[in-house]
């Protein structure tokens, strides 16, 4: 038996010890057995070797991870959890018996497919999207279901969506800087303060030419994995040559470094080599002369910079000299925001990001002026949404060099 | 299954078990070694993960009033703003719960030197099986009459559900300083553990582990555990600067007189952190070496730890089994553990082979059937190498009377044929299935 085609060494080096149950964010809030790492490869493994069905509560159990990947962090015996959980879903997207037959249910799944496969991979239709979604906005036309104080998106504004990043567009620098879809649409100051700090690191800078508009991580992680390798091999063909890849989205940039299993290729595993978060970056080259600016700053660290990438300690030099940091204690759990999870599985979703926002609280995140910084586009709308004061590293940076941006 | 929010829904649960007949399991985050809350006879498993509310923390009496579900390491985060914490600290600490903690009187490093849990309990409410809820026990520091607390700590879910604990909270320390002492064989470091406590060092806490156990947690944390060592012993000492000064010294002087190779003290409190991280990480980390473990408990006198373990090493050998070691030195609290791989064909009885001759070798040698892990489904049927029949019987009339239907987590802790209503079988066991 091998339903669900897992490597059967990675599903049995498990030995249910239970380490990662606090490290995982949905077991945190519901306390089931079914909704923790031990649970859902407990869960695997039976279906795996044909002792239970794939049926609806399968499919939910593993739609429920937010793929944060804590429990890989926690796990003793390092257990691949998230391969498990990628490969289980995109055996779940090939398999007929798991798809919901209940008409909301198809509704959903072709709303699903609208977004997968065209408007996250065409940047034009993205773009055009948020002017359409700002106007609505504007005209109070969206309902509050789905409004910024919901968990819904954020508000946009015009002058965001208006940013220009002056830099040459598929030519040779000496670094790349991958912009990316949702976060190029409606976080593009962000890039900025990013191109900013690279620039006074004395470096010509490039982002990607036509093509390379999504990194395919969503797509991955919903066991979309043939639109996924499509999305890296453009992306792949967007950044030539052996300039480093530097990306200010801690998810982009996990599914960037993990071109290497989702392609199979040399090719890949050599471009992945070529990929840095953007802190990583900055820290590695020398961090620019900082002020300090007397400002609080309460760290949160991207699950997929943290339990992925497994470079969130460079933030933590990349600012100390500019502010006061201070960490939450809680082991880097969840925000619940995971990419499209807050959109999939709302309540659980919300539920994940209260227990987040009183660890930031515990460390006085809430206090005036004080600032939460978070290097990934998901968490920092979940946490604005939250009512933090959000901001990326480098926009951090940038606001505390002492020379200022060119 | 079932989860309770309140101790008014865990005892209607009982209650409806009652009526049905229907046995019943309570459980935490299941992280028992003994398989104390696994379901028999399709018990109703009650889960008490959703009780997870630390109620009150009174710093002046030093005393933590929590539900059942809280997270032991939850607990310590908690009052660590207040300078406290929950002294037992089982390795899983990070993911076991206190209402487990108290099913099992659960032990932990620094049990050592502050007592396991029935030492820090003061007050159980339970869900009787009767369906009543009461409160053993008192926050007085002496409650008169019969100690049904000290009863039910330990009593492994089979004298009914735990669902409030009130647990005395510690002042940490001024000053802890840790240290890895690092052996070129294990009998130098198990002679080390005897001599430190011949010499009236008492450590607060004081660990062993074997080179392969090592090299595996070194694999996961990058502690700078000695990957060449035989042996390392993990010595945490604490207390008043003036006094572990002086203790530190001579645990130094003590390990290099039986050969110690190096002395490390933890520089940092992150150093300090990443050493236990290894050592509390080490049962997780198994399957670095292969998938499947059978992790043992037994206590022996410490004065004969160095002959236990050449016999429990020779067990192994005879076998050809892989044997660990990753212990509660300083307690004599072993914890042999055997790694394997179930696909192998015949492999579980050379384990339950070796098992069995390792619990009756720590026995022949004056120790008991089990540390901290509690007795469960996997010692049942060995506590009569530890106890007489006339035990038993008080054992199992005991429990008989917090639980006279049998429905309380039944068919575990005491052996067939001591509870009320069950076939005495003194002369030898009856099979299973046998129409009587």
């Amino acid at each position: 038996m091998n339903i669900l085609g897992l490597d059967d060494d990675e599903l049995i080096s498990c030995v249910g010890c239970g380490l990662c149950l606090p490290h995982c964010p949905t077991y945190r809030v519901t306390g089931l057995e079914i909704a923790s790492p031990r649970g859902r490869i407990a869960a695997m493994r039976a279906v795996e070797t044909g002792v239970a069905p794939i049926d609806a509560p399968f499919v939910d159990a593993m739609q429920e991870c937010v793929q944060c990947r804590g429990c890989e962090a926690a796990c003793p015996s390092g257990v691949p959890f998230g391969h498990l959980m990628e490969d289980t879903r995109a055996a779940l997207e090939l398999n007929a018996a798991s798809r919901p037959t209940a008409l909301a249910a198809r509704v959903r799944r072709g709303l699903e497919w609208i977004g997968y496969r065209v408007v996250l991979p065409n940047h034009r239709v993205l773009i055009a999207l948020s002017w359409l979604l700002l106007v609505a906005q504007r005209l109070h036309l969206v309902p509050k279901r789905f409004g910024p104080q919901r968990f819904g998106p954020p508000l946009l504004t015009r002058s965001s969506l208006m940013t220009k990043l002056d830099v040459s567009s598929g030519a040779l620098g000496d670094a790349w800087l991958f912009t990316g879809c949702v976060m190029d649409a409606w976080q593009r100051p962000t890039h900025l303060a990013a191109l900013q700090v690279l620039q006074a690191t004395g470096l010509r800078v490039a982002v990607p030419g036509r093509g390379g508009d999504c990194c395919g991580a969503l797509h991955e992680h919903a066991g979309r994995r043939a639109e996924a390798q499509h999305l890296a091999r453009k992306v792949m063909q967007s950044m030539p040559g052996d300039a480093p890849i530097v990306v200010d989205s801690a998810g982009c940039g996990a599914a960037l470094k993990q071109y290497g299993r989702l392609l199979g290729t040399e090719a890949a595993t050599d471009f992945s080599r070529r990929v840095f978060d953007f802190s990583e970056f900055v820290v590695q080259r020398g961090v620019p002369a900082t002020r300090a600016t007397g400002r609080t700053v309460v760290v949160q660290d991207p699950c997929h910079l943290r339990h992925v990438q497994k470079s969130h300690m460079a933030v933590r030099s990349l600012l100390s000299d500019g502010y006061e940091l201070v960490d939450t204690d809680d082991d880097g759990l969840c925000c619940g925001a995971g990419g499209a999870y807050s959109v999939l599985q709302p309540d659980l979703s919300r539920e994940i990001a209260m227990r987040k926002s009183a660890a930031l609280r515990a460390a006085g995140a809430d206090r005036p002026g004080v600032l939460v910084c978070s290097a990934n586009p998901g968490c920092a709308m979940q946490l604005t949404q939250a009512g933090f004061s959000v901001q990326h590293p480098a926009e951090l940076l940038r606001d505390a060099l002492k020379e200022g941006p060119r | 299954m079932c989860f309770p929010r309140s101790a008014s829904d865990a005892a209607a649960a009982v209650r409806a078990a009652r009526v049905h007949g229907v046995p019943y399991v309570a459980r935490g985050s299941g992280t028992g070694l003994a398989g104390g809350a696994t379901p028999l006879d399709d018990a109703l498993v009650i889960v008490t993960t959703q009780m997870n509310r630390v109620l009150e923390v009174d710093i002046d009496e030093r005393i933590a009033i929590v539900e059942p579900g809280v997270l032991n390491l939850d607990l310590s985060r908690h009052t660590r703003p207040q300078g406290l914490h929950y002294a037992p600290d089982p390795s899983s600490q990070q993911a076991c719960s206190i209402g487990g903690n108290v099913g099992t009187n659960a032990g932990g490093p620094h049990c050592l030197s502050s007592g396991v849990t029935s030492a820090h309990v003061l007050m159980v409410e339970a869900v009787l099986p009767t369906g009543d809820i009461a409160e053993l026990g008192s926050l007085a520091p002496d409650t008169p009459g019969y100690d049904l607390r000290g009863a039910f700590v330990g009593s492994e879910g089979t004298m009914g559900i735990c669902t409030k604990v009130a647990v005395r909270l510690m002042p940490n320390p001024p000053l802890v300083r840790t240290m890895l002492l690092d052996f070129m064989s294990v009998e130098a470091a198990g002679a080390t553990v005897s001599a430190m406590i011949a010499a009236g060092v008492v450590p607060a806490a004081l660990e062993m582990m074997d080179a392969e156990i090592t090299r595996a947690v070194e694999d996961f944390v990058g502690a700078g555990y000695p990957r060449d060592a035989a042996a390392v012993l993990l010595c945490e000492i604490d207390g008043l600067i003036e006094g572990v000064d002086y203790q530190v010294s001579e645990v130094r002087r003590i390990a290099q007189s039986h050969g110690a190779r190096s002395v490390r003290i933890a520089q940092t409190e992150a150093e300090r952190q990443l050493l236990w991280k290894g050592r509390k990480s080490a049962f997780g980390a198994i399957a670095r070496i292969a998938p499947d473990y059978y992790l043992h408990d037994a206590v022996v006198p410490r004065t004969k730890l160095v002959q236990v373990l050449e016999s429990v090493y020779a067990i192994a050998r005879a076998e050809q089994l892989t044997m660990m070691n990753v212990f509660h030195a300083g307690d004599g609290n072993l914890h042999p553990l055997i790694v394997f791989d179930s696909r192998e064909p015949g492999i579980w009885e050379r384990v339950h082979e070796a098992g069995s001759r390792i619990l009756h070798t720590c026995i022949d040698a004056g120790g008991v059937l089990s540390g901290e892990h509690g007795v469960g489904m996997e010692k049942r049927d060995l506590m009569p190498l530890q106890f007489s029949s006339d035990d038993l019987a008080a054992q199992g009339r005991l429990v008989d009377a917090f639980d006279p239907d049998g429905l309380a987590n039944p068919r575990k802790v005491l052996p067939h044929g001591w509870r009320c209503g069950e076939v005495q079988q003194r002369g030898g066991t009856i099979p299973d299935d046998t129409w009587i």
